[in-house]
Parts: C-alpha cells; sequence; structure tokens
C-alpha cells in the first residue's frame, strides 16, 4: 500500500487511515505510517473518528438472518433450472427412479377404444380428487408459511417501506427483541424484554405478549402482529386478521 | 416459525474467514462442490449468509432484495466452483461476485438507485450511552444512504467486513488508488452530511502537509 522505507508523508498516511483503524495494515506499512501519526493531531483526530466508524459498522446487529429458507430458494432454482445430474454424496433416489421410469418402454398399452376410454375415466378421478380436495382444505391461503412456531413467541411483519434501522426502532421503543427470523417474507419472531420466559408465571408472560402486540399493531409501520400459538383470545385474532396481508 | 430456523446470536457469531485454516476450509468446501457436493454448498452458504444478509440489507434496505443478490451470487459459486483456482481468498472471490450482482441489482432497480431523501433528517442522537452505539450505527447508515453506490460499498467493504485495500481493488475491480479515493470522498461527504458525528474535516488535515509531524 505504502512504498516501505521513507516515513509516510502526511497525505499517505491520511489515505491509509481506514486501515490502520481496521487493522488490515501489515507490519512494515504501520512502522511507515505510525510515527507520523504520533505526533500529527489531525492525523490522530481522524483515526479515532474511524475507529468509531469501524466499531459502529462492526456492532453485532438485533436482526438475526436465517438462512434455511433462502437455501431452499436457491436449491430450487438450482434442480429448476439444471436439468443435468450433478454427483452428490447423498444420491437422489427419487430422482434416480424418475430417470428410470423415462427411458424403461411401458408394459402396458390400452389398444383401440381402450384409449378413450382410459381418458373418460382419469377425467373422472381428476374430478374426484378435485372435490375432495375443496372439501378437505381450507378456502383462504396465507402469504406467509408461517404455521407453527416457537410458544411466547409473536410474529410480526412491516410494511415494505419500512428500513431495517426503523424496525429495530420501533421494536426498541416497545422493548421486545428478535427471537426468530426474518423468513423469506420477512416475518419477525419477536419476544418482550429481554428476560428468558421460562423466568416469567405464565400470566405475567402472557399479558406481556397482550401488551405489546396491542401497542405494535397501533404503530401504522407495522403490517400486522399475529397473535401467540394458542392464544385463544378473540379480540386478538380478529385485530391480527384484520391488519394482515 | 415454520420455514426460519431460530439461531442465537451468540453461537453463531461471524467466521474468523481471515485465519488461514478457514480460508484452507472454504477452498475445501468449493472444490467439494465443484464435484457437486451439496453438504459442503450448505455449509459454504450458511458460513456467509448472515455477513452477506448484513451487509446487502444495510445497502439495499430490502431483505428481500438482499436476498436475491445473496441468491444470485451463490447460483454463479455452485455453477463456476470448478474455475476457482485459489488466486484469491475464498471470501475475495465470492465479495467480488456479490458485489457484482448488487452493483447490476442497483443499475436494473430504480427503486434502489434513489439513494435517501437528503432532506430527511437523521434520527436523533441520546445522551444515553449505553444506546449510544446504536443510535450512532443508525445516524452512518443514513449516512451512507446519501453517498453514491461505489462509496457506499467501499466504505462497507473496508469498515464494516475488514478487507485490505487490495482485497477491495481486488472484489471491486479497480486499482488500489481508486479505493483510497472512494474511501476519501466518502469520508468527506460523511462529515458534510453528518456534522455531529464529529472528526477532522478531512479537506484540512488530508490536505496539510505535514507540518505536525
Amino acid at each position: 500500500m505504502i512504498a516501505t522505507g521513507d516515513p509516510a508523508s502526511h497525505e499517505e498516511a491520511w489515505l491509509s487511515l481506514p486501515w490502520l483503524a481496521s487493522g488490515r495494515l501489515s507490519q512494515a506499512e504501520r512502522d511507515k505510517i505510525e510515527p507520523h501519526v504520533r505526533t500529527c493531531t489531525a492525523c490522530r483526530e481522524e483515526l479515532a473518528f474511524q475507529r468509531l466508524l469501524c466499531n459502529a459498522l462492526t456492532e453485532p446487529d438485533r436482526v438475526t438472518y436465517a438462512p434455511g429458507p433462502s437455501f431452499r430458494k436457491l436449491m430450487d432454482r438450482i434442480d429448476g433450472s439444471s436439468p443435468r445430474t450433478r454427483p452428490t454424496l447423498e444420491p437422489q433416489r427419487g430422482a434416480r427412479r424418475t430417470g428410470a421410469s423415462i427411458h424403461r418402454p411401458s408394459l402396458w398399452r390400452p389398444p383401440g377404444l381402450a384409449w378413450a376410454a382410459s381418458f373418460i375415466l382419469m377425467l373422472g378421478l381428476a374430478g374426484v380428487i378435485m372435490t375432495l380436495r375443496q372439501t378437505t382444505n381450507p378456502s383462504y391461503t396465507t402469504r406467509s408459511d408461517v404455521a407453527t412456531g416457537a410458544p411466547n413467541v409473536l410474529h410480526i411483519a412491516f410494511h415494505r417501506s419500512v428500513t431495517v434501522g426503523e424496525q429495530a426502532q420501533v421494536l426498541r421503543a416497545n422493548g421486545a427483541h428478535i427471537v426468530e427470523g426474518p423468513d423469506s417474507v420477512g416475518v419477525f419472531g419477536i419476544a418482550p424484554g429481554l428476560e428468558t420466559s421460562g423466568d416469567i408465571p405464565p400470566e405475567r408472560l402472557s399479558r406481556q405478549l397482550r401488551t405489546l402486540s396491542a401497542h405494535l399493531r397501533a404503530d401504522p409501520r407495522v403490517r400486522w402482529v399475529e397473535p401467540v400459538p394458542g392464544d385463544d383470545s378473540p379480540g386478538d385474532a380478529q385485530v391480527s386478521t384484520s391488519r394482515g396481508p | 416459525m415454520k420455514g426460519t430456523q431460530h439461531i442465537d446470536p451468540h453461537t453463531t457469531l461471524e467466521p474468523n474467514y481471515r485465519s488461514s485454516s478457514s480460508a484452507a476450509r472454504e477452498v475445501e468446501l468449493i472444490s467439494r462442490i465443484a464435484a457437486g457436493d451439496r453438504k459442503a454448498f450448505e455449509e459454504l452458504y450458511g458460513l456467509y449468509h448472515r455477513r452477506l444478509a448484513r451487509f446487502l440489507t444495510r445497502l439495499t434496505k430490502r431483505y428481500d432484495v438482499a436476498e436475491e443478490v445473496i441468491n444470485d451470487t451463490f447460483y454463479i459459486v455452485w455453477r463456476k466452483a470448478g474455475d476457482f483456482r485459489g488466486e484469491s481468498q475464498p471470501s475475495t472471490w465470492i465479495l467480488g461476485i456479490a458485489y457484482r450482482k448488487a452493483r447490476n441489482a442497483f443499475r436494473s432497480s430504480s427503486r434502489i438507485l434513489s439513494v435517501e431523501n437528503p432532506e430527511a433528517p437523521p434520527p436523533p442522537l441520546t445522551s444515553d450511552e449505553s444506546i449510544r452505539t446504536e443510535e450512532l450505527r443508525d445516524w452512518l447508515v443514513h449516512g451512507l444512504g446519501q453517498l453514491p453506490v461505489e462509496q457506499r460499498l467501499a466504505v462497507q467493504l473496508c469498515y464494516e467486513l475488514g478487507y485490505s485495500c487490495e482485497e477491495i481493488s481486488t472484489i471491486m475491480g479497480c486499482p488500489v488508488n481508486t479505493v483510497k479515493t472512494r474511501l476519501f470522498h466518502a469520508r468527506a461527504k460523511l462529515q458534510k452530511l453528518l456534522p455531529a458525528l464529529g472528526g477532522t474535516s478531512p479537506k484540512d488535515g488530508g490536505n496539510r502537509e505535514s507540518s505536525e509531524g
């Protein structure tokens, strides 16, 4: 970065301060610029500021990013767009069977009018299956894949325009902290306070969760807050769905 | 929460990617990925996801965009692992891909291209020391939002991810002096935008010859 030999000039030293602050200068580079920095007030002040910058940007985040959902999306993309079979440590048995069935000649071929009969039979079966699906599955869908979760955790989603910094600010202002997520659609799991749920009596924890969810729902930056799984409070469920996505 | 993993921040500290042992481990993972090893791919993805998610979310303000860039990056890693010859550190190679993908995302998406509203005031600072660092970070993130993307990336690569000047020049594909110039201008602009952050004016200090030294 700096030619070794002569002591660094002020400008050389100044331009190297970011890496002196981040600890990424080699010993030779440090030996060259540190004598100047020790005697230069401007460089010392600037170095102090740059160390502050480093500390602020490397401070651990309140948000924890879970890699699982993103990785599954990526693998779906890779599997979908890559028809060639890559060798893997864990052979995909299902894929191998599918591949074999493609090349294996069919053992049964319906003759003549039996083709038409088979087609009609398949249509009928498809109709029956569709009817069964409609009667057994609920008619609504959710935008997230949140179905279950850890107990004593609220699930929250912010409006898309809300920045990560604002999200942290909202949670901090309400005394909440993130314990899960975000998942692939930006849903976080949050809990009140910094105490562990095991240390708090269930009634008190339930009250805290209700208060927290009420405060968060009142915040216009919050898109929706889901009640605690298993919470049978009709009021909570109603409010949650009314602000739902 | 279905579809998410609860990760304890205390057990998932940033990997010490600069140590020779972790770099060697990553080289080994890349060679296994080149042979189609999905377990190795998942491990490498896990090593980088948190670091990249923070870096890119801070850059784009959008986790979904950050996730898209991360997956674009690792899609390339999966496909090009066989081309990695170890001429640079694995982290430099991967960050180089992420840098190009992030820059492309900026170019193709006007929603991210626009910098933050310069009229918007930064968040207020408090005198409470316990949360001052966090608020200072909010201030910095606000200030970074006003910088041109190349300067913003240089600041983050240097101060947040701790890359050396030479590594940043490899990642950004530009000369070392360009990296230094970008950081110099970024620092000057940050101070202009956020005078309360303090520090010496880089113009005054940077252009003054070493009369004090």
